[in-house]
């Protein structure tokens, strides 16, 4: 094993495009998922269809699969070859959006009725509830379980691999082709991943604990850090 | 107590689905009086003042607020809710907000005040309702009736012309109740127009100027309190006043 040190800056920077491929789509997915979830809330029912049906296909169909229809199929359907980064990144981006929609909307409908009202009522604009009442106490609720979403992101972006992109999976494996097989490679693999989601774990336990109620809030930017 | 109307309800429907909840409500409230609206739970006065600043749409009558035409639906909603300040059972304070910046939040948001002016204002609000001392607490960390009275402090701090009160000691411990009352006793005495659907029968007759009883959707009586409660003119007002007696 003493020889495998040799590969350290390469295991090194394929988990640094790991990181960068799932963080990518983690933030693609956040964006598109919190569209989603404001379409699933709208008063218009054409639109809670459109979110729902969006939101149940791409939680239904197997990544891999939608990673395949991007790679091979926009060639065919849109004409022109995509990369196998744009690819992964379009394809977990898609998952991760459809998770993060339900994420949001639990977050949002936890709101209660009561504190719409009482904002309403001040004069408030829909706009300027959800800014100051409803997206502060929902950042909450949301915060924990997109940990686990993000978590996620970065375990099937190895699936990426499939397709010829060489982020972290792909880069051990070729390791190990050259090593002539054996178990090293794939540990070095095991222990990067456990290290790399345990980290995003404990980062969220500190990003909780840090807007846990009656700590500080992105409000306190509005009203003008007086406490 | 006389002048113009600052309040009109003329001929008010309200009906959620086949339901009706108000029936034909007519009420007109001048500038310092103190209606207190009383009845049996479900007749409608929660509804009532919820259709007065478009809480709740209505399917019949017109209401009408300084002028302005109440319409829960256009964008001149903005304009009545802004002047009229609303205080809720089950207090609505906003939970990741101190004290102080709930108070704060509307004047700076809605009315575009800065935050000086505001912050003078809401100081002197907080010691108004009893609560300096409580004003950088979080509405977890404060009792039902502080909890309250710092959402009284919140309507007012944009200077409404109307306050209304929805059964805003119905939720609250027996022995927190008098330190709302003597809030609202204080903004009684001040001057303030009110509109207050309650339970706390005394308080109406002590501090109401006038009373309104409901029943299934529609003003049975309308009466000086005092009178009202001597005198009950029909037969369900003698019963509902009887029965919380006790």
């Amino acid at each position: 094993m003493s020889g495998s040190l040799v590969f350290l800056p390469l295991f090194l920077k394929a988990t640094g495009t790991t990181i960068w491929l799932s963080w990518l789509a983690l933030l693609i997915g956040a964006v598109g998922g919190t569209l989603i979830a404001l379409l699933r809330t709208s008063r218009l029912w054409p639109l809670r269809v459109i979110a729902l049906l969006y939101t149940e296909a791409f939680r239904s169909v197997p990544i891999l699969i939608v990673l395949f229809f991007a790679y091979f199929g926009a060639p065919v359907m849109l004409g022109f070859d995509v990369s196998p980064f744009v690819a992964a990144t379009f394809a977990l981006a898609l998952h991760a959006s459809a998770n993060m929609s339900e994420v949001v909307r639990a977050g949002i409908e936890s709101v209660g009725a009561g504190q719409w009202e009482a904002a309403l009522a001040s004069g408030m604009r829909m706009r300027e509830v959800m800014r100051h009442i409803v997206a502060p106490q929902a950042l909450r609720v949301i915060l924990p379980p997109s940990v686990g979403v993000y978590i996620t992101v970065l375990k099937e972006s190895s699936l990426a691999s499939i397709i010829g992109y060489f982020e972290l999976t792909r880069t051990g494996l070729l390791v190990r082709e050259t090593q002539g097989g054996g178990f090293g490679p794939l540990l070095a693999l095991a222990a990067i991943y456990f290290i790399l989601s345990y980290g995003i774990s404990l980062c969220g336990a500190a990003l909780e604990r840090h807007y846990a109620v009656g700590g500080a809030t992105s409000t306190d930017a509005v009203v003008g850090g007086m406490a | 107590m006389n002048g113009a109307p600052i309040l009109e309800i003329k001929d008010v429907v309200k009906r959620f689905g086949s339901r009706t909840i108000l029936d034909g409500i007519s009420l007109n409230v001048v500038p310092q009086e103190i209606v207190c609206i009383v009845g049996s739970s479900g007749t409608g006065k929660s509804t009532l003042l919820r259709c007065v600043n478009g809480l709740e749409d209505i399917q019949g009558g017109e209401i009408r607020f300084e002028q302005t035409r109440v319409e829960a639906r256009s964008k001149s909603i903005k304009a009545v809710r802004m002047r009229i300040g609303m205080i809720f059972q089950q207090f609505n304070l906003y939970p990741h907000l101190t004290a102080l910046e709930n108070v704060m939040l509307a004047p700076m948001v809605v009315h575009g005040e800065d935050r000086k002016t505001v912050e003078e204002r809401a100081r002197a609000l907080f010691e108004k309702v009893r609560l300096s001392q409580r004003i950088n607490a979080y509405p977890a960390q404060l009792s039902g009736g502080e909890q309250q009275r710092v959402a009284i402090a919140r309507a007012l701090a944009a200077n409404p012309h109307l306050l209304m009160f929805d059964e805003a000691t119905s939720a609250l411990d027996p022995e927190t109740v008098g330190d709302v009352l003597a809030v609202m006793r204080d903004l009684a005495v001040e001057g303030r127009t009110m509109l207050v659907v309650t339970h706390e029968i005394r308080f109406a007759a002590d501090v109401g100027t006038r009373m309104v009883f409901m029943d299934q959707g529609k003003i049975v009586e309308d009466a000086n309190p005092r009178e009202m409660l001597a005198h009950p003119k029909t037969e369900r007002a003698r019963q509902f006043f009887s029965s919380i007696r006790g």
